[in-house]
């Protein structure tokens, strides 16, 4: 109780006074450099991309202002709706497993013990290995000349190899298995650094008390984890509603159009049909509703001190 | 023991693929730089190609360097401000800096492209540098603001009342406080520097400033249309090497919570 | 950041873009700039990754006998596209830039590449240039791009396979319906791991390199001549389906056929296991050595011979300051020391049908044979190619799957032929 009476006292002016402007202007130089980069490098180039959308803008050539055609032309495109339904399918799938399994991996390795230090290295290692080349690296073991196969064709097991990929359901939960080889270990070390940040006194207290684990769990870590589990959300979601490299590559959307994420409806109208127009104009549709969504998300998840 | 054996287990399991491509890149596949039998012939013509292995680490490095200190320097200050302080545009900037994830790779590197363009910032290095400290604010932020929000108030207060400025209390005192926030901010955007791809592809002009990713999917996909995968393979594991001789070092920086004892001096 | 500076951040964004991107964009079309061809210039040039090794071999003679320098930059294949729009975008194209001769149409009618068309006339060869590049390389009755490498589909049988199942190995298909029957033998004198054929049987591309040329040698055709209408229900494409669905379903074809997205359906054939497949014939240098292979065209499937003439072609930017120096190495590509010394040397494909039977060639008569395919071969024109055709994420992929994997081939292009047509002719 100590800690709020004195938040009061010092943080909390009385009146408007020169102490809050201060903190004020103080907090605004610290996010200064934020400010600038976020401004030059992200917000400026945002600017064209709305701008874009607004034309028809080819590679080489005068845009010509067509507001709100690129828009309207979403509505019908039936490959973008269907792409909605399925990245929504398989966000929701990846997360749920995705989190699942970094958190169990976090409560394994959190704790200093000999040889934790090479655990936590052999399930981050993953993520050392560049999207692209994961992808490619999976689609090689998948193939009929994939090792797994191999195996299990010499061990007698199987006769012809096993299609990994070549069912909707089996392209799907092939993929997410490759993401969740190569993010666990990212999502582990997030959930890690949470959960580090919990002072050792709380769980001594907690045991003195005489909780259990699962009760130690539940009402002591879950709540004090929740900025950290926000922060984990935020990435995963996002990125699942983002997906591109892993559809590209390992499935190229099939088996016939099964696994079509949105970003790879953008590629194709950016970059495969020159319509770069188009394209802004889908992101800029789907930036708006990330905002939401996540904003949302903080909400719910929010701050709990 | 039963600890051991399921982690050690799952340990395996991580590490399989990556085991098999160790394996793979040194076994003989026609078309790849090992055509046949067993040896380090794909690894040969890595180092060899195009401007040499050298120049690629040394564009790579530099970049690498420049991202996680900036990154870190970023981060650091505007994380404290958003735990900390309030000012006007607070939840907007933060905001924004979320939006950064919410915009897909593809989409905004062209318009980047004409903005970097601009500012006289094409095809550098530095130009790349800053583009992926942005890429990394997200991330980078959000995880200082919690560091720096589970950092007990009397921390700060205690160093205040002693007379130090923000700036000091900052520097002496909280960031070693958020060490293990900042260590992982530091990882993520080494990592994220190192390997990105897109990003220097289409920010770079000239082969001799391309980093290490380019070069490697450039000379992967070099048999018109097929992937070579020895260079794939012999790829992937010469990235990885420094990222996990990175994580095996930095360890001994994950200690378990932190204790109050740093109040009573 | 206030809401009021957001809003001036956003208007400082909207003027930078009319700045960058208004104003005159017409191409220049060839007005003749000053300065002699080689006088010491440094040229820049972009390459596909795919083709870096035949680019890369004419940059360093080029450099080694002349004044003018060329910087050779590669870019990974699947990102050509998008790093080329970027420049575009930028204004920051390079002096000389190839292209995936797929791709010529795009970059011609949006007016990337320079009118070369009177530079190209002035050519003592102009008419021996590959004519079906030529043709992807023009537009509105103008030339902008030459020959650069040359890549074609061709049937490669394996000799040593064909002994042992008892087929006569110096004698390859003349037909499809014959390389059917061959790959049926193989399969059922030999059996086990080794099959008959193979197919990338979920790469759009692949289809498209390896099947369409069937047609082509029967005399039909798959697209109107300006690809903006599919003329898919072909009766010899349904045919080529058919005889390849009846080899998958009598299990000739290499099961991971059915999923073979494209990044390793090359790598079969040198395996040792496949009886006869067409291929790419850049990939003839690339086999194994003690491999004893025999080399055929296209047929289709009652005779004929075809190929799809792929590679790249290259071409001076419309934006570029040293347009003589980058016609200096251009033309220098396309010169008989060139062609014969460092393509053909090298076992590629030259550019030039006068040269298709050159000092090198005829040492391996593999190489003259598909050196001769690049005047019967044809490359297919339409601006919505890679929309169309090369995406998975395109109608083709679906209506070529229909065709092979299922019951009734000729149904299922009729049924596929709307899409396509749609496609080829959006704007």
């Amino acid at each position: 109780m100590t800690t709020q009476t004195i938040d009061r006292v010092v943080t909390r002016p009385r009146g408007r006074g020169t102490l809050a402007q201060r903190r004020s202007l103080i907090g605004m130089a610290y996010a200064a450099p934020t400010a600038v980069i976020v401004g030059v490098f992200f917000l400026l180039p945002l600017g064209l991309v709305f701008w874009m959308s607004a034309n028809r803008w080819r590679v080489l050539g005068s845009p010509s202002f067509n507001f709100p055609d690129n828009y309207a032309n979403v509505a019908d495109n039936q490959l973008f709706r269907d792409s909605v339904s399925f990245t929504l399918k398989y966000t929701a799938i990846t997360t749920i497993v995705l989190s699942a399994v970094a958190l169990g991996l976090a409560l394994l390795v959190q704790n200093q013990r000999p040889g934790v230090g090479l655990l936590r290295t052999a399930y981050f290692l993953p993520g050392a290995v560049g999207f692209a080349a994961a992808s490619l690296l999976f689609y090689g073991f998948y193939s009929g000349s994939g090792p797994f196969d191999s195996a299990l064709r010499d061990l007698g097991i199987i006769d012809e190899p096993i299609n990994w990929l070549g069912t909707p359901n089996a392209a799907l939960f092939s993929t997410i298995a490759m993401v969740t080889w190569r993010f666990a270990g990212f999502n582990m070390l997030i959930l890690l650094t949470g959960l580090q940040s919990i002072p050792t006194d709380v769980y001594e207290a907690a045991r003195s008390d005489g909780a259990s684990s699962w009760q130690t769990f539940r009402y002591i870590t879950l709540p004090l984890l929740r900025p950290t589990i926000a922060l984990m959300l935020v990435l995963s979601i996002t990125g699942s509603l983002l997906a591109f490299d892993q559809f590209f590559i390992l499935t190229r959307g099939g088996p016939d159009g099964s696994t079509v994420s949105m970003v790879m409806v953008i590629f194709r109208e950016g970059f495969t049909r020159f319509n770069l127009g188009s394209a802004a104009a889908i992101s800029v549709l789907l930036l708006i509703v990330l905002v939401a969504l996540n904003v949302v998300q903080l909400r719910v998840l929010g701050r709990d001190r | 023991m039963r600890y051991y054996s399921t982690a050690a287990a799952l340990a395996i399991l991580f590490l399989l693929p990556l085991g098999w491509a160790g394996v793979a890149s040194v076994q003989g596949q026609a078309g790849s730089g090992q055509a046949t039998g067993v040896g380090f012939g794909n690894y040969k013509a890595m180092a060899e190609y195009g401007e040499g292995i050298g120049t690629y680490l040394a564009n790579t490095a530099a970049v690498a360097v420049m991202t996680v200190v900036g990154t870190l320097v970023v981060s650091a200050l505007g994380g404290y401000a958003f735990a900390r302080f309030r000012f006007p545009g607070k939840e907007l900037l933060f905001l924004a800096t979320l939006a950064i994830l919410m915009v897909p790779y593809a989409t905004i590197l062209i318009p980047l492209y004409v903005v970097l363009g601009h500012l006289g910032l094409q095809n550098s290095l530095v130009g790349l540098s800053l583009v992926l400290i942005m890429f990394q604010l997200p991330f980078a932020i959000f995880m200082m603001r919690n560091s720096f929000e589970a950092v007990p108030r009397e921390l700060e207060e205690a160093a205040l009342v002693d007379g130090c400025t923000t700036f000091s209390a900052l520097r002496r005192i909280l960031l070693r406080a958020v060490r293990p926030g900042l260590i992982t901010v530091g990882l993520f955007a080494f990592l994220a520097s190192w390997n990105d791809f897109f990003a220097p592809l289409i920010l770079l002009s000239d082969g001799d400033k391309f980093t290490l990713p380019v070069a490697v999917v450039a000379m992967r996909e070099r048999s018109f249309g097929a992937i070579d995968y020895g260079a794939l393979e012999a790829g992937v594991m010469v990235m990885a090497l420094p990222c996990i001789v990175l994580f095996l070092f930095l360890q001994r920086h994950y200690v378990q919570g932190f204790t109050t004892g740093a109040l009573r001096g | 950041m206030r809401t009021s500076h957001l809003a001036g951040v956003l208007a400082a964004a909207a003027v930078l873009a009319l700045a960058g991107c208004g104003g005159d964009d017409e191409p220049s079309n060839g007005a003749a700039k000053d300065g002699g061809a080689d006088t010491g210039e440094t040229i820049t040039m972009w390459t596909r990754a795919a083709t870096q090794t035949q680019s890369e071999r004419l940059v360093k003679a080029y450099n080694a006998s002349h004044k003018n320098q060329v910087k050779l930059t590669v870019i990974p294949t699947d990102n050509y596209q998008a790093r080329v729009a970027a420049a575009a975008g930028g204004k920051n194209l390079p002096d000389v830039f190839a292209s995936d001769v797929i791709y010529a149409p795009n970059y011609t009618s949006q007016g990337l590449y320079l009118d070369i068309t009177d530079k190209i006339d002035a050519l003592p060869f102009a008419d021996k240039l590959a004519p079906a590049h030529m043709r992807l390389g023009t537009f509105e009755d103008r030339k902008y791009t030459v020959p650069h490498t040359l890549d074609l589909s061709v049937l490669f049988w394996n000799k040593d396979l064909y002994k042992k199942a008892g087929l006569d190995p110096e004698k390859g298909p003349t037909t499809l319906k014959e390389m059917a029957e061959q790959a049926r033998t193989i399969r059922e004198k030999i059996g086990g791991k080794t099959y008959g054929t193979f197919f990338g049987g979920n790469c759009p591309g692949c289809f498209v390199f390896t099947f369409w040329p069937s047609v082509w040698a029967a005399g039909g055709d798959i697209m109107n001549e300006d690809g903006t209408e599919s003329t898919i229900d072909d009766p010899n494409m349904a045919e080529t389906f058919k005889i390849y669905g009846d080899l998958v379903r009598d299990d000739v074809v290499e099961p991971s056929a059915k999923t073979e997205a494209g990044p390793t359906w090359t790598g079969v054939f040198p395996k040792g296991n496949i009886g006869v497949m067409p291929m790419p014939s850049t990939t003839l240098g690339l086999m194994p050595k003690d491999m004893d292979i025999g080399v055929t065209p296209i047929p289709g499937p009652d005779g004929g011979e075809s190929t799809f003439v792929g590679g790249d072609v290259v071409g001076i930017s419309s934006t570029t300051d040293n347009e003589d120096a980058a016609w200096d190495f251009v033309s220098w590509t396309l010169g008989e020391e060139a062609q014969v010394q460092i393509l053909a040397k090298n076992k590629d494909v030259v550019g030039r049908t006068d040269l298709a039977n050159n000092e090198y060639s005829s040492a391996d008569p593999r190489v003259v044979t598909i050196n001769e395919l690049v005047a019967k071969g044809e490359t297919p024109y339409s601006l919505n190619f890679g929309a169309t055709y090369n995406d998975p994420a395109g109608p083709w992929l679906k209506v070529a799957r229909d065709a092979v994997f299922g019951s009734d081939p000729a149904a299922a292009l009729a049924d596929g032929k709307q899409a396509l047509t749609d496609s080829l002719g959006q704007q």
